[in-house]
C-alpha cells in the first residue's frame, strides 16, 4: 500500500553515538572553519576590488608555522603517553608543548614587526590588515587551546587522565591539531595569494 | 571568539554533572539558573515575549508619524524626551533608531531567540525522548548569553545619542563612522557588543541542538521517524552554526573599522568636513558577509515556524502531513540553497551584472522547496477532519501569509524588476509576510499547542479566536497595501513623505495602515492576558489534549527535570498515524508497537511487528 | 477630547472582552465538555475561514482594479522601463493566479473539510507522481521567469552605447551634486581628498578635461538620448532612485557606479499624460543614509534634444564661476585654461596677484 510507512518501520537500531561532548567539539570546529572560511572569502573578494597593496610575507610565518607543527608532534606523544598511564611523561608532554605554544606567540609577534619593517601597518591597506587579522584572530583561539592545556594539566595532577579516562585529554589534542591545521591553511593561503 | 573557546573548555571539563542532582534545588537554581531545558525554554519564550511587545511598540510609533505626519506628538514627550521636538514632532534621527531597533528586535530577539530558542530547547528532548539536552550547562550559558545580549541592547536604547540608527543592516560607512549619525556612535557600539553575545548565544544553543538530535535519540527514534519539527530545529541549527560565524567576521572587520581605523569597509570618505585616510576598503565587502548570514537568517526565523506547523496541522487534521520525505527534502534543499543566494539583496550596489544573472538564477530556484512546502500543507488539509483549536488557525494563517509572500519573492528575485522595487515598500511587505508575519504566527501556533505542556493548564480558546481574527485579518489590512505603496516607488526608511511630489499620493491609505496596525498591536493583549492569567488560572490539562502522536504527550501533566518518571518510551513508528484505516482510534501515538496494531497494519509493518515481539 | 474618548473606548472594549471571557469560562464548566477536543465553534471558525476568503478576494481585486483613489502604477519614461513593466506584469499574472488558486483552496479546504462526528480522515501520506507534478511545473514556470528576466538584466546592465550623454552624479549627507562634462564632452577627473566648501565634488583640476566642467542646479537629459549617469557617493551609500525611469543604482563611496537609460518623455509630455501642470521628474535617495534622508530630493528636467543642447550650452563651466582654483591648475596649464573656459583677464590677474601674494608670503 505505502512505502513510506515501509522506510519507517526499518528496523529500530540501537542508536549508536559519538561521545556528545566530542561532537559538540568537533561541531565547534566547524564554526570556527566558516569564521575563517568568511574571512578568507571576504580576503578574495577584496583582493579582486583592485586598489591592493602586494608585499613580501615575512620569513617568520614559515618558521612559526613549523613551530607549530612541532607543537602537534609533542602534543600526539602526550596522548600517547596518557593512553599508556605515564603520567609523568604526560606533565612533561603537556608543559613542552605549552611552551613550544609560547615560542609560537613570540614568532608571531616577531612576525608582525617585520611586517611593520616592512611598512605594513594593521592600519592602512586590506591587504596588510588582513594578515594581522587572521593571525591574531588564530592566537585568540590558540590562547583557548593553551587553558585547556592547563585544564588538562590539572586533570593530570588529580589522577583523572589515564588510559581509561582519555576524553579530555582525547578532545584537546583534536583541538590542538585543529588550530595546527587551521594556522597552515592560512599561510598557505597568505603565500599564494601575495 | 576565544570567549567561546574557553567556554566550551570550561564546559566540556565539568560539563554534566549538574544532571542528576535535582531534588532539593533551591529557587535560584530551579527557575533562574536552571539548567532544565523546558525551564529554558520558557525564560526564552518570556524573554522573547517581553521583546515583541518592545519591538511592537516601536513599530506602533513609528506608523504613527507614517500615518499622520502631521499629528502632535507632544503627549509622548513625558516617555521620549528630547526626541520629541517642542513642537511636537519626532525627531527624524530617532524615526531611524526606531526602525532599526524594530528591526534587530524583531529578527534577532524575537523571531530567531524568541522562536528557536524556545521551541528547540522544549521539544528537541521531549518529542526525541531524551532526558534534557546533551549539555545542559551549555544551554544555561546560551540563555544567559542571550540575557546579556538584551540586557545591553536594551540599555543602548537609553543613550542620549540614542541606539544603532543605520536599518538592522547596519550598512557602513553610515554605521561605522559616529559622523555620519548620532546613533553610529556609543549606540552602533553596544549594538556590535550586543551581537557578539547573541552571537555565541545561538552558537552554543545550536550545537547543543545538534548534538542532542544526533546523539540522544529513544531508542527505535530513526532519523525516518523524527517529526517534522525537530527536522526543522535540527537543520535551523544547522544554519545557524555554518552561517553565524560568518557574521562574526563581518561584525569584528566592523569594530576594528570603528575603533581602530583600520580600511576593510571605508575608502575615499569626506565627511564632517574633512576627509578620512581610509583608503583601499569596499562597504559592499560588508554587505556580502552581512548577507551571507542574513539570507540563512531569514530561512532560520521561518523553518521552526514551518516545522511547528507541520506538527500543528498534521495533528488538528488528523491526517498524516502529506509528503514526510518530501517535506525533508525541501528543508535541506532551502537549506543548502540559502547559502548560495545572498546576492539577491545586493542587485543594485553596482556588482557585476554577470553575477547578479547567477544569483537571479539561484534565487528563483529557492522558489520550488518553497512551494513544495506551501502545496503539501495545502494537500494536508485535503479530506481531513479538520479541529479549529487556535493554533490550528493560526498555522492555516501562516501557510496563507508564506504563500502570499513567497509569492512577491518571485518579483525580487527578478534582478531586472528588483530594480524598480529594491528598497521601496514593496520588499516591507514582502518580508513582513513570508518572514515576520509568518514565523510570528508559527510562534504563537506553538504557544497555543505546547501551552498545556508548558503550564499544564490549558489556555482560553475563546480569546485564542479573538486573538487570532483580530490579528490575522489585520496584518493583512496592514502589509496588504504596501504593495500598492511600493509599486508606486514610496522608499522605505523615509520619516515622511511630504517632501516629493511623486509620494504625496496614498495619504489615506497610510493613515488606514496605521489604525489597522493599532489593532493588530492592541489584539496582541489579549493573548498576553489570556498567557499569563491561564499560566495560574487555567484549567488543568488533560495529558494529551489534542490527541497527538508524538513523544512529549507521553509525559505527566508537568514533567519533572528528566522529563519521564520512570523510563524513557521507546518509539515503534512514525509520528503521522492519524485516521490510520482500520485503527481503532483516529491517532496511533509513536510508542504503540506494531504487534498491538494488526488491525491497521500493512504487511510489511506486521512483519515488523513480529521482529518487535521477537525483540522484546 | 479625542483623546478621551479613545481611552474610554478602549477601555469598554477591555471590559467587553473580559465579560465575554469569564461568561465563556463559566458556561465551560457549566456545560463539563472537557472530554470533548473539538471545539464548539469549530463550525463557525470555518465559515469564518470562508468568509474571509471571500471579502479578501472581492477586496483585494475592487483595490487592485482602480478601488484606490490614486493609481499606483506611475507612468513609464524610459525605454528599458517599458519592458521591465512588462516582466512586471507577467510575473503579476502569474504569480496572481497562483495567489488566488492556493488561497482558495487553502481556505476552501478548510471550510470544506472542517470536523463532523462520523467523518474520517483520508490516510493519505504521500503521492510521488503528485509531487513530482508540482515541483516541475512550478521550475518551468520559473525558468521562464528566469530566462525573461536575465535577457532583460543583461540589456539593461550592458556598457552605455557610444555617444551616451554621460552626467555624474553625487551623493553626499544630504543632497545631490551633478557634473557635466561641457563642451569637451569628457568628465574631468576627481579626488576626494580635493573636496573643500566650494569644491563640493572634488574636481580635479590638475586634469584638462575638467576645466569645463560644469555643475548645474538641476538635471537636464534629452528625450530620445541614452544617458548615462556615472554615480557616486562621498560619504556614506545612497541610490540615485528615479521610479518614473525605473532606475535606481547605489552609490557607494569609494567604488563608483553606473546605470544607463533613455527617457521617453520630456516633463512637458509628462505634465500632460499626468494631468498635473507642476509635475517634475525627482531623483530620489534609496538607500539610508542618516537623518535627512528623507529629503534628498534632485530634479531632473527631461527636454527635446534641440532644447537640451541649447541649455548645456548655456552652462557657464565651474571653473568660470570660481576663478581661485585656477590656482589648483597646474601653472603651465593656467593660461590654456583661462583661454578654454573664457576667464576674463582681469579675473585672471586678479587670481595671478592673489597667488604671488601668498607664496611671498
Ligand atoms: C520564494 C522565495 C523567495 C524569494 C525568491 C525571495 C527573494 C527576495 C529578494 C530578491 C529580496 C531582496 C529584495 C530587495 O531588497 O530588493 C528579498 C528580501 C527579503 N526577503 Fe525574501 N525571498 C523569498 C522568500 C523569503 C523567505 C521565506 C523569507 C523569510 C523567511 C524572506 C525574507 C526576506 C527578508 C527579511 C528580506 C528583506 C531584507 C531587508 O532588506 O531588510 N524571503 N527576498
Ligand atoms: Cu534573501
Ligand atoms: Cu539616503
Amino acid at each position: 500500500m505505502n512505502n513510506t510507512a515501509i522506510i519507517f518501520a526499518k528496523r529500530n537500531l540501537k542508536l549508536k553515538s559519538v561521545n556528545a561532548k566530542k561532537f559538540a567539539l568537533w561541531l565547534f570546529i566547524v564554526s570556527i572553519c566558516m569564521l575563517f572560511a568568511g574571512l578568507t572569502s571576504a580576503y578574495i573578494v577584496k583582493k579582486s576590488d583592485g586598489r591592493w597593496l602586494e608585499f613580501e610575507m615575512p620569513d617568520m610565518f614559515l618558521y612559526s608555522t613549523l613551530v607549530l607543527i612541532l607543537s602537534s608532534i609533542t602534543m600526539h606523544w602526550t596522548y600517547s603517553k596518557a593512553k599508556d598511564n605515564s603520567l609523568k611523561a604526560v606533565k612533561i608532554g603537556i608543559t613542552g608543548t605549552a611552551i613550544i605554544a609560547l615560542a609560537f606567540f613570540y614568532m608571531q609577534y616577531l612576525a608582525w614587526i617585520e611586517l611593520v619593517a616592512e611598512d605594513v601597518f594593521f592600519v592602512g591597506n586590506p591587504s596588510g590588515s588582513f594578515v594581522y587579522v587572521f593571525s591574531g584572530l588564530h592566537l585568540a583561539h590558540l590562547i583557548g587551546g593553551l587553558v585547556f592545556l592547563l585544564v588538562i594539566f590539572l586533570d593530570t595532577i588529580n589522577y583523572k587522565v589515564h588510559s581509561k579516562n582519555m576524553l579530555t585529554i582525547e578532545m584537546c589534542t583534536t583541538y590542538w591539531h585543529f588550530l595546527g591545521v587551521l594556522w597552515i591553511y592560512l599561510y598557505l593561503f597568505l603565500v599564494m595569494n601575495n | 571568539m576565544s570567549i567561546t573557546d574557553i567556554q566550551i573548555t570550561e564546559k566540556l571539563t565539568h560539563g554534566d554533572d549538574h544532571h542528576d542532582d535535582h531534588q532539593e534545588q533551591s529557587f535560584i537554581f530551579k527557575y533562574i539558573f536552571s539548567t532544565d531545558h523546558k525551564t529554558i525554554a520558557k525564560q526564552f519564550l518570556i524573554t522573547g515575549i517581553f521583546w515583541a511587545i518592545l519591538g511592537g511598540g516601536l513599530s506602533v510609533l513609528f506608523r504613527l508619524q507614517l500615518g499622520f505626519p502631521d499629528m502632535d506628538m507632544g503627549f509622548l514627550q513625558p516617555f521620549l524626551g528630547d526626541w520629541i521636538s517642542n513642537s511636537g514632532k519626532l525627531d527624524p534621527e530617532f524615526y531611524l533608531a526606531m526602525i532599526t531597533m524594530h528591526g534587530t528586535i524583531m529578527v534577532f530577539f524575537v523571531l530567531t531567540a524568541g522562536l528557536s530558542g524556545t521551541f528547540s530547547n522544549y521539544l528537541i528532548p521531549l518529542q526525541l525522548g531524551a532526558r534534557d539536552m546533551a549539555s545542559g550547562f551549555m544551554n544555561l550559558l546560551s540563555y544567559w548569553f542571550f540575557f546579556l545580549s538584551s540586557i545591553i541592547m536594551f540599555i543602548s536604547m537609553f543613550l542620549s545619542t540614542g541606539p544603532a540608527s543605520g536599518g538592522w543592516t547596519i550598512y557602513p560607512p553610515l554605521s561605522a563612522l559616529p559622523q555620519a549619525m548620532s546613533g553610529s556612535g556609543m549606540g552602533m557600539t553596544l549594538w556590535l557588543v550586543s551581537m557578539v553575545f547573541f552571537i555565541a548565544s545561538t552558537l552554543l544553543g545550536g550545537i547543543n541542538y545538534i548534538t542532542t538530535v544526533i546523539n540522544l535519540r529513544t531508542e527505535g527514534m530513526t532519523f525516518r521517524r523524527m517529526p517534522l519539527t525537530i527536522w526543522a530545529f535540527f537543520i535551523t541549527a544547522v544554519l545557524g552554526l555554518l552561517s553565524f560565524p560568518v557574521l562574526v567576521a563581518c561584525v569584528l572587520l566592523l569594530v576594528f573599522d570603528r575603533s581602530f581605523g583600520t580600511s576593510f569597509y571605508l575608502s575615499e570618505i569626506f565627511i564632517g568636513g574633512e576627509a578620512l585616510p581610509n583608503l583601499g576598503g569596499s562597504p559592499i565587502l560588508f554587505q556580502h558577509l552581512f548577507w551571507f548570514l542574513g539570507h540563512p537568517e531569514v530561512y532560520i526565523v521561518i523553518l521552526p515556524a514551518l516545522g511547528i506547523t507541520s506538527e500543528v496541522i498534521s495533528t488538528n487534521s488528523r491526517k498524516p502531513i502529506f509528503g514526510y520525505t518530501a517535506m525533508i527534502g525541501s528543508i535541506l534543499a532551502i537549506a543548502f540553497l540559502s547559502f548560495i543566494v545572498w546576492a539577491h539583496h545586493m542587485f543594485i550596489t553596482g556588482m557585476n551584472p554577470f553575477l547578479g544573472s547567477i544569483f537571479m538564477f539561484l534565487t528563483l530556484i529557492i522558489a520550488i522547496p518553497s512551494a513544495v512546502k506551501a502545496f503539501n500543507y495545502i494537500t494536508t488539509l485535503w479530506k481531513g477532519n479538520l479541529v479549529f483549536t487556535p493554533a490550528m488557525l493560526f498555522s492555516i494563517g501562516l501557510v496563507s501569509f508564506f504563500i502570499s509572500g513567497g509569492l512577491t519573492g518571485l518579483f525580487l528575485g527578478n534582478a531586472a524588476i528588483d530594480i524598480n522595487l529594491h528598497d521601496t515598500y514593496f520588499v516591507v511587505a514582502h518580508f513582513h509576510l513570508v518572514m515576520g508575519s509568518a514565523a510570528f504566527f508559527g510562534l504563537l501556533a506553538g504557544v497555543y499547542h505546547w501551552f498545556p505542556k508548558m503550564f499544564g493548564r490549558m489556555m482560553d480558546e475563546k480569546l485564542g479566536y479573538i486573538h487570532f481574527w483580530l490579528t490575522f485579518v489585520g496584518v493583512y489590512l496592514v502589509f496588504f497595501p504596501l504593495h500598492y505603496i511600493g509599486i508606486a516607488g514610496f522608499p522605505r526608511r523615509y520619516y515622511s513623505f511630504t517632501n516629493f511630489d511623486a509620494f504625496s499620493s496614498f495619504v489615506d491609505l497610510n493613515s488606514f495602515v496605521t489604525v489597522a496596525a493599532f489593532i493588530t498591536f492592541g489584539a496582541q493583549f489579549i493573548f498576553l492576558f489570556n498567557f499569563f492569567y491561564n499560566i495560574f488560572k487555567g484549567k488543568k490539562a488533560p495529558i494529551n489534549p489534542w490527541n497527538s502522536n508524538t513523544l512529549e504527550w507521553t509525559t505527566p501533566r508537568v514533567p519533572e527535570h528528566g522529563n519521564w518518571p520512570g523510563e524513557i518510551p521507546k518509539v515503534y513508528r512514525w509520528p503521522y498515524d492519524y485516521s490510520k484505516p482500520g485503527a481503532k482510534d483516529d491517532f496511533i501515538p509513536q510508542t504503540i508497537p506494531y504487534h498491538k496494531t494488526e488491525e491497521s497494519n500493512t504487511d510489511f509493518e506486521n512483519e515488523e511487528g513480529k521482529k518487535e515481539r521477537f525483540d522484546n | 477630547m479625542l483623546n478621551v474618548i479613545i481611552i474610554i473606548a478602549a477601555i469598554l472594549i477591555l471590559v467587553i472582552l473580559f465579560a465575554i471571557f469569564r461568561v465563556s469560562s463559566l458556561v465551560d464548566v457549566i456545560k463539563g465538555d472537557s472530554s470533548n477536543k473539538i471545539p464548539s465553534s469549530n463550525g463557525l471558525q470555518a465559515n469564518l475561514l470562508l468568509l474571509f476568503l471571500i471579502i479578501g478576494l472581492i477586496g483585494g481585486f475592487y483595490y487592485s482594479f482602480g478601488g484606490l483613489e490614486e493609481d499606483f502604477v506611475l507612468p513609464v519614461a524610459s525605454k528599458h522601463g517599458v519592458i521591465t513593466d512588462n516582466l512586471f506584469w507577467w510575473t503579476m499574472a502569474i504569480t496572481g493566479i497562483v495567489f488566488i488558486v492556493t488561497q482558495i483552496f487553502l481556505f476552501g479546504f478548510s471550510w470544506k473539510y472542517q470536523h463532523r462526528e462520523n467523518q474520517v480522515a483520508y490516510f493519505y501520506p504521500h503521492n510521488n507522481k503528485l509531487e513530482m507534478v508540482w515541483t516541475i511545473i512550478p521550475a518551468i514556470v520559473l525558468a521562464a521567469l528566469v530566462f525573461t528576466g536575465w535577457k532583460a538584466w543583461i540589456d539593461i546592465t550592458r556598457e552605455s552605447p557610444e555617444g551616451s550623454e554621460v552626467i555624474e552624479i553625487m551623493g553626499y549627507q544630504y543632497a545631490w551634486s551633478v557634473r557635466y562634462p561641457g563642451a569637451d564632452n569628457v568628465l574631468g577627473n576627481y579626488d576626494y581628498l580635493k573636496i573643500d566648501a566650494t569644491n563640493q565634488m572634488g574636481i580635479d583640476f590638475s586634469d584638462r578635461a575638467s576645466f569645463d566642467d560644469f555643475i548645474p542646479r538641476e538635471i537636464h537629459v534629452p528625450k530620445g538620448k541614452p544617458v548615462r549617469f556615472n554615480i557616486r557617493a562621498r560619504d556614506v551609500i545612497h541610490s540615485v532612485y528615479q521610479p518614473h525611469f525605473r532606475l535606481q543604482m547605489n552609490a557607494v563611496p569609494g567604488m563608483p557606479t553606473q546605470f544607463w537609460f533613455e527617457p521617453t518623455k520630456t516633463t512637458e509630455e509628462m505634465r500632460v499624460e499626468t494631468g498635473n501642470p507642476d509635475f517634475q521628474y525627482e531623483l530620489v535617495c534609496n538607500k539610508i543614509c542618516g537623518q535627512g534622508h528623507f529629503a534628498m530630493r534632485y530634479i531632473i528636467v527631461v527636454d527635446e534634444l534641440e532644447d537640451y543642447n541649447e541649455w548645456f550650452k548655456s552652462q557657464e563651466p565651474w571653473l568660470k564661476q570660481n576663478a581661485d582654483y585656477l590656482t589648483e591648475v597646474p601653472e603651465k596649464l593656467r593660461e590654456v585654461a583661462s583661454i578654454t573656459v573664457g576667464i576674463e583677464n582681469e579675473v585672471w590677474s586678479n587670481v595671478q596677484k592673489g597667488l604671488t601674494n601668498s607664496s611671498s608670503k
